[in-house]
């Protein structure tokens, strides 16, 4: 079991995902953007206000904060809680916890409670913007009328993923050092045998780390490849754009109106204040 | 055929109908292997429907945003779920998802029942955008329904209307298959009302080798008149030196809306030919929304060679033109109470927001905007040509149509009964002329170079 979970699977898993993120990205960059479909939302001149554009798609959320702001929390806190929990898995395990010495006057003690609070609290946050978005899709009719198995099934597997996170915060029986795990990942890195080590005899880390194993194999293959998907579609709709110059060959409007042009020859006609149109 | 297991459909092109627009209809048995054979060919090519299939996260934003869904509350009226009656059968041939897990994540075999689903479904989408414009990630569901059509099409499913459009266009040049004698015979007779209504003497060239090569719907020499003729008083104003092109009177391009391929790009080539034959320097489009998105944005990218003129619309002219102070209007002409309803294609596909303003300010003194408006406007519910009138579909419309009444009678503009709705684009026009009708909105339907012609001040 160990020496499956904890030193074979790791390794499927990267390849697959790495190998599943290509095969998608392959796919999509084997079609082409065949017609001019930009939105004029309005248009956008410069590629600085496309990044922006973009940009505040993809960090802030633009739309849903224009359209629905209560989708808008939900999703932005979810998203930013995420952000911060992976960040804090990279940094908080890699640096043990001190990321935040460098700043003046934070020690490395203060630094390692610091990053404790701030995983404990995004992890709450996390698993509560999980759950909101889950309510939200099995009470609101059209959403409801939109899902499909999975759509389901993916906010309930990342609930578990992130509350057996949560467990090995909260019960200290579970707890898991950072120390440990940064071991752990270095020795995978550099191909060494990991099977005895005590981290692995944890229960919850195996399930948490099983999860994670999972998550990844299927994310080339899911829904969830909206993160690339997302800058693809956009890069289709939101690009510059410039008007062909307005004005008309040979107008001289001022001359034709001192001309008199359209003035009946003969006087007369019609009022010209009809309500006719 | 007006319905098909309790879906509204439109009546649909006979198979000599689809003869006359080069289609050999495919016999029901081949159709569902057909229908994943051309999706495989068409989705190798369209990266805004790849995207579209595959980077949906069902968050539902759409939902509330398409008037089609708010009109009538059925589900496959979600552009993410109309999407997805493509996106089954993708899912299930050219996914490893949807051939591993099937239904889990919405796969399923294609049947003639679905294909059926599409023809009702595709149909009543208006490919508006206006889904694409409030997507968090800009998926734009008019794409989808743009396949969904062309792959009907192929198969021999085309809505009669469409069909009757595409054939009259190849054989006259315009979709209300007015031959040129009777063009010539409208022009004339636009000269004298414009006489008699505006007291001006204008002239309509039909045909004349001109700088401008003016471009009018169809529908504006039957059902819009004023629209052609303020649109002729206006080139008169200014002194050009115009042109109208009995080849192509038609700034409507149906092919966008059914077949991409070959009657969209025919009606280009037959437009540029008349081009050069003119000795034409710039070409100037008419009150057309789909058409001037199909001009504007295509014609780039569908012509068989270079295209060597600027293509601007009516409206960008006449407002720059404003804006250089060039027209002297007086907006007290127009003093009923105005609203403007904005043709999507104009303000999401085309950027024409602004100058459609530029031109309404100027010309009327009683001008209010609906909500929302620009951008975030909602369609008319006739948008892509779904002007039709068999009853079940008809009812549609008025379904269809509810988001944009109630718009309409939260201006106030009608509530004496003599207020007037601005709507720029022969299908707003066409569907908006019963609606307001059957909605009881008590406002008068118009076209935005009406409201300008009138407002001109001559001396
Ligand atoms: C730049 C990166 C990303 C952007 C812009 C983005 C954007 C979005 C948006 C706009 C939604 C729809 C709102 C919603 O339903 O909550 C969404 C949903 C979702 N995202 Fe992301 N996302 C990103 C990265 C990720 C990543 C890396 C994951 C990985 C686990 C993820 C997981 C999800 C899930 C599970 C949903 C569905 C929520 C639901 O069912 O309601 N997202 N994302
Ligand atoms: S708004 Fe976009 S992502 Fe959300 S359900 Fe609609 S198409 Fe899908
Ligand atoms: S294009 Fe318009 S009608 Fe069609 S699905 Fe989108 S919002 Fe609805």
């Amino acid at each position: 079991m160990k020496l499956l979970i904890g030193q074979i699977l790791p390794y499927i898993t990267i390849i697959i995902f790495v190998l599943g993120v290509f095969y998608r990205l392959g796919r999509w960059v084997g079609t082409q953007i065949i017609h001019n479909i930009t939105l004029s939302d309005p248009w956008l001149k410069t590629n600085g206000q496309v990044a922006v554009r973009i940009g505040t798609e993809a960090f802030l959320f633009r739309n849903f904060f224009i359209f629905d702001k209560a989708l808008w929390a939900g999703a932005l806190l979810m998203h930013l809680s995420l952000l911060n929990v992976l960040g804090g898995h990279v940094v908080g395990f890699g640096t043990l916890g001190t990321q935040f010495a460098f700043i003046p006057g934070v020690s490395e003690q203060l630094s390692q409670s610091l990053s404790n609070d701030l995983g404990t609290i995004f992890g709450i946050l996390l698993f509560v913007a999980l759950a909101y978005l889950l309510i939200r899709r099995l009470s609101i009719t059209p959403i409801k009328q939109l899902n499909k198995p999975s759509d389901i099934l993916w906010l309930v597997f990342l609930l578990l993923i992130v509350g057996v996170g949560d467990i090995m915060r909260f019960f200290h029986q579970f707890h898991v050092e950072y120390e440990p795990v940064r071991d752990y990942v270095i020795a995978l890195g550099t191909f060494q045998p990991v099977v005895n080590m005590e981290l692995l005899s944890n229960p919850v880390f195996l399930v948490h780390f099983t999860l994670v194993n999972i998550l990844l194999i299927l994310f080339p293959f899911s829904k969830l490849m909206h993160l690339f998907g997302m800058f693809a579609e956009r890069w289709i709709v939101n690009r510059t754009y410039h008007e062909p110059a307005p004005g008309m060959p040979n107008i001289d409007v001022a001359a034709a109106r001192k001309a008199g042009l359209g003035l009946p020859s003969s006087g007369g006609g019609a009022e010209s204040s009809s309500e006719g149109v | 055929m007006a319905e098909y297991k309790g879906m509204a459909q439109p009546s649909r092109a006979s198979d000599e109908d689809m003869r006359k627009i080069h289609i050999e209809p495919v016999p029901d048995e081949q159709k569902p292997e057909k229908a994943v054979e051309y999706l495989d060919y068409i989705r190798k090519q369209f990266r805004s429907f790849v995207m579209a299939m595959e980077t949906c996260t069902k968050c539902g934003q759409c939902a509330e945003n398409c008037h089609t869904y708010l009109g009538t509350r059925d589900p496959n009226n979600i552009p993410a779920n109309r999407a997805e009656l493509i996106r089954k059968i993708y899912r299930r041939y050219f996914t490893l998802e949807g051939r591993w897990f099937g239904s889990l994540v919405g796969a399923e075999d294609i049947s003639l029942d679905l294909i059926e689903t599409w023809y009702s479904y595709f149909y009543q989408c208006s490919q508006c955008r206006r889904c694409g414009h409030v997507c968090p990630f800009g998926i734009d569901t008019c794409e989808v329904t743009f396949i969904g059509r062309q792959l009907l099409h192929w198969l021999g499913i085309t809505p009669k209307l469409h069909s009757d459009v595409g054939a009259a266009m190849e054989r006259v040049g315009n979709h209300t298959n007015m031959p040129k004698p009777a063009l010539a015979d409208t022009l004339e007779f636009m000269c004298e009302e414009a006489y008699d209504e505006f007291g001006v003497e204008i002239e309509m060239p039909l045909d004349k080798p001109a700088d401008i090569l003016y471009v009018p719907s169809s529908a504006d020499f039957l059902l819009n008149p004023y629209t052609l003729m303020c649109a002729g008083m206006f080139f008169h104003y200014i002194g050009a030196s115009w042109t109208i092109p009995s080849a192509v009177t038609e700034a409507g391009n149906f092919g966008f809306l059914f077949d991409q391929y070959y009657t969209q790009r025919h009606n280009i080539m037959r437009l540029l030919n008349a081009a050069q034959e003119l000795d034409t320097k710039k070409i100037v489009w008419g009150e057309c929304g789909h058409g001037w998105r199909a001009a504007k944005m295509y014609i780039p990218t569908k012509a068989d060679r270079p295209v060597r003129w600027d293509i601007t619309h009516l409206h960008d002219e006449a407002a720059h033109l404003i804006r250089n102070g060039e027209l002297k209007l007086d907006p007290n002409k127009n003093s009923r109470p105005v609203t403007l309803h904005d043709p999507c294609n104009y303000v999401r596909a085309c950027g024409l927001n602004e100058n459609m303003r530029t031109c309404i300010k100027a010309s009327c003194s009683n001008f209010v905007e609906m909500e929302p408006y620009g951008y975030d406007n909602f369609c008319c519910g006739g948008g892509s040509g779904i002007l039709f009138d068999d009853p079940d579909m008809y009812n549609k419309r008025i379904q269809l149509s509810w988001k944009k009444a109630e718009q309409v009678r939260e201006t106030g503009v009608g509530k004496n009964g003599d207020g007037i709705l601005c709507a720029p684009c022969s299908i707003c026009k066409a569907q908006l002329y019963p609606m307001v009708e059957e909605h009881n909105l008590g406002v008068e339907v118009k076209g935005l170079i009406d409201l300008v012609g009138k407002a001109l001040v001559w001396d």
